[in-house]
């Protein structure tokens, strides 16, 4: 660590997907009471714009340097966390969010064992931001040309509207013609057009 | 159809399968091999004369008829309209490729000399930046549930048979006929075959309502036969789907609500369709000349062979699955990897042409953004640390790791591109020379302890 971790934490309550089970402000607490961690915040919904320019507007005045984020799970919005670390100077890989949603509210019913576990998690998450790292994505050219398996219907115009674009398109088929199943179709509902 | 064809910007690799795809977004390598159709495409001008001419008159089931009719070994796909509209020699059926033996009138026959039995299957490797994955369906085969005795007349048909039935380029010209060549007098519908029913598939295809509502106003439009539309729910949920089925009720469709449950063929070759009116609380029976089963659409037979190429994954119902139901139907969690039409779910035209078309414009902003981003949370190697073991590279998933030799022994090597930071390499390294970046060994322990504390 080149330099003194000052880590914000903040807790959403996901309107009462958390806080009807979790007890955020309780969490909120636990937090302060962590090493390392400058400022924690509770807010009903993180993720709004609101709610991310809490966060940046913290990385401003507080020279905050690692940002932990409680809600849902990652695959929901890491990325949209990293961005908004990112908008404030930060680099996106000094976050680390807990998911207190998809793993304890939804899955926990007694509110004081959630609210327990929520606090472990916050503090394993907190612990593991300490020892992050900035990393730097790579950017990378992209061929200019695309591969579709498959000639029905779907295929045929996926294939026309990248073609008319202008970029290359190989319409791969397994059958000798291409047409699927729509060129075996007779008039098709509900205007009775036809098919081909 | 002819668009696709015609289209300087797309190339057509016709009778041809994706082999093995390798690579990321951006930069894919691509395999694909093109079967032989033992007739050169730049000399075949589709005119047909090697399929008048072939010798092996009995033929095959015609799968463009869904099996209504017969073609022969030499052939022009789509009944004479293929795009290409080039002949192929069917290599499961002709008779010299199957047995050695016959005339090969077919080479005699052709003007342009195009035929050569010479020819050999071909690999072709194509470089792309974004792939779309547009399989589509197959129709459930009413083999599987027996009580609708389908195959056991020929006047049981699944619904793209009728199709091909109703269907000018079909083997009746369009006329809607029994297999004996008259007017069917009545007709009945059975909706919901192979799919809402737990011994067969759970899902509601979607389609079927709609397209048996559009056969039943074929039938009455074309015979004046009597309707019977067998139900369960009459899903008309799209744009003027409703109105669809309202004019076809005016049309005088008989609507019975109610499962079909059961179709026996009679002594006499007429069919009994049975079930139960739940509106009257009444066993129905009802004898009629044709009966058109609702089939519903499955993923096809090697959805998991695709599924294993491509490496994305199929959700319970066997078809792909979609990164997220709402927010990303048409994304796959590989990236450059999209989903186009009912290789996704169950979709009629409407909502195929929709999806494919909005998988196109995921596409072309990858490409015409011109660069990807590589996420650096991938694994690397302290070349300090490596002892040339090569444990690593055979375990790699991605084949992201390679050997690269250095005076007397050698190192590991990882391309970042390729790699995804799976860290199954990290973890069988013997000497711990290799780390997940943003997932270190002193990271997960600070996050284990703190935990488990």
């Amino acid at each position: 660590m080149d330099e003194e971790p000052r880590i914000g934490v903040y807790v959403c309550e996901c309107g009462i997907n958390i806080g009807a089970i979790v007890d955020v402000a309780d969490v909120v607490r636990f937090a302060e009471g962590l090493p390392n961690v400058v400022v924690a915040r509770q807010s009903r919904y993180i993720c709004s714009e609101a709610g991310q320019e809490m966060i940046r507007q913290d990385i401003r005045d507080l020279h905050l340097n690692r940002v932990v984020v409680a809600s849902c799970s990652p695959r929901m919005h890491e990325v949209t966390f990293q961005n908004a670390v990112a908008g404030a100077g930060l680099n996106p890989y000094y976050f680390q969010m807990a998911n207190i949603r998809e793993h304890v509210s939804w899955v926990v019913k007694d509110p004081k064992q959630a609210t327990a576990k929520a606090k472990r998690l916050v503090r394993a998450a907190v612990a593991r931001v300490n020892w992050h790292e900035p990393l730097q994505a790579r950017q990378e050219d992209v061929t200019p040309a695309a591969l579709i398996v498959g000639g029905g219907i779907a295929g045929i115009q996926a294939a026309l509207n990248i073609a008319e674009g202008g970029y290359q398109v190989y319409l791969v088929e397994r059958q000798p013609s291409i047409g699927g199943h729509m060129a075996q179709l007779d008039k098709t509902f509900p205007t009775l057009d036809c098919s081909t | 159809m002819m668009d696709a064809g015609r289209h300087p910007h797309i190339t057509l690799l016709t009778y041809s399968e994706v082999e093995e795809v390798s690579g990321y977004v951006g930069h894919f390598k691509v395999k694909v091999r093109q079967r032989p159709r033992y007739v050169d495409m730049e000399l075949c001008t589709g005119c047909g004369a090697c399929a008048e001419a072939c010798v092996f008159k009995k033929g095959v089931p015609n799968e463009y008829d869904a099996g209504l009719s017969r073609r022969r070994a030499a052939y022009i796909p789509l009944n004479g309209q293929g795009v290409p509209m080039k002949a192929v020699i069917d290599d499961q059926a002709c008779l010299y490729l199957t047995r050695g033996r016959c005339t090969q009138a077919c080479l005699e026959a052709c003007p342009t000399r195009a035929i050569n039995f010479e020819q050999k299957e071909e690999i072709v490797e194509l470089d792309v930046g974004a792939i779309i994955i547009a399989t589509g369906f197959e129709m459930f085969d009413p083999h599987r549930l027996p009580a609708f005795s389908y195959g056991r007349s020929p006047n049981i048909v699944d619904g793209l048979q009728f199709e091909r039935l109703s269907s000018a380029t079909g083997p009746t010209q369009g006329q809607i006929l029994t297999a004996e060549g008259k007017r069917p007098e009545r007709v009945a519908i059975i909706h919901c075959v192979g799919s809402r029913d737990e011994h067969a598939n759970r899902y509601c295809s979607r389609v079927c309502c709609m397209y048996a509502l559009k056969h039943a106003h074929l039938v009455r439009d074309k015979t004046g036969a009597e309707v019977f539309e067998f139900y369960m729910d009459i899903r008309a949920f799209g744009k003027d789907y409703e109105e669809f089925y309202e004019r076809v009720q005016e049309e005088g469709v008989y609507f019975v609500r109610g499962r079909g449950a059961e179709v026996v063929v009679l002594d006499d070759g007429r069919i009994q369709v049975k079930a139960e009116n739940t509106t009257l609380g009444i066993p129905v029976q009802i004898n009629v000349d044709m009966v058109i089963l609702a089939t519903a659409m499955e993923p096809p037979r090697d959805a998991d062979r695709v599924a294993s190429i491509f490496g994305i994954s199929r959700s319970a119902d066997g078809f792909f699955q979609e990164a997220h139901p709402k927010l990303r139907p048409f994304h796959t969690n590989t990236e450059g990897i999209f989903l186009a039409g009912s290789c996704q779910s169950p979709k009629d035209v409407p909502d195929t042409v929709a999806h494919a078309s909005a998988a196109a414009a995921e596409v072309l902003s990858l490409l015409s953004r011109g660069q990807v981003v590589i996420s650096p949370t991938t694994a690397v190697v302290d070349e300090q640390l490596c002892s040339g073991c090569k444990t690593c590279i055979p375990l790699c998933p991605y084949t992201a790791i390679s050997f690269v030799s250095q005076d007397t022994t050698g190192v590991a090597t990882i391309n970042e591109a390729l790699c995804k930071g799976c860290g199954t390499c990290v973890a069988a390294c013997p000497a711990g020379a290799i780390t997940a970046r943003h997932f270190s060994d002193r990271q997960i322990l600070a996050e284990i302890e703190a935990l488990l504390r």
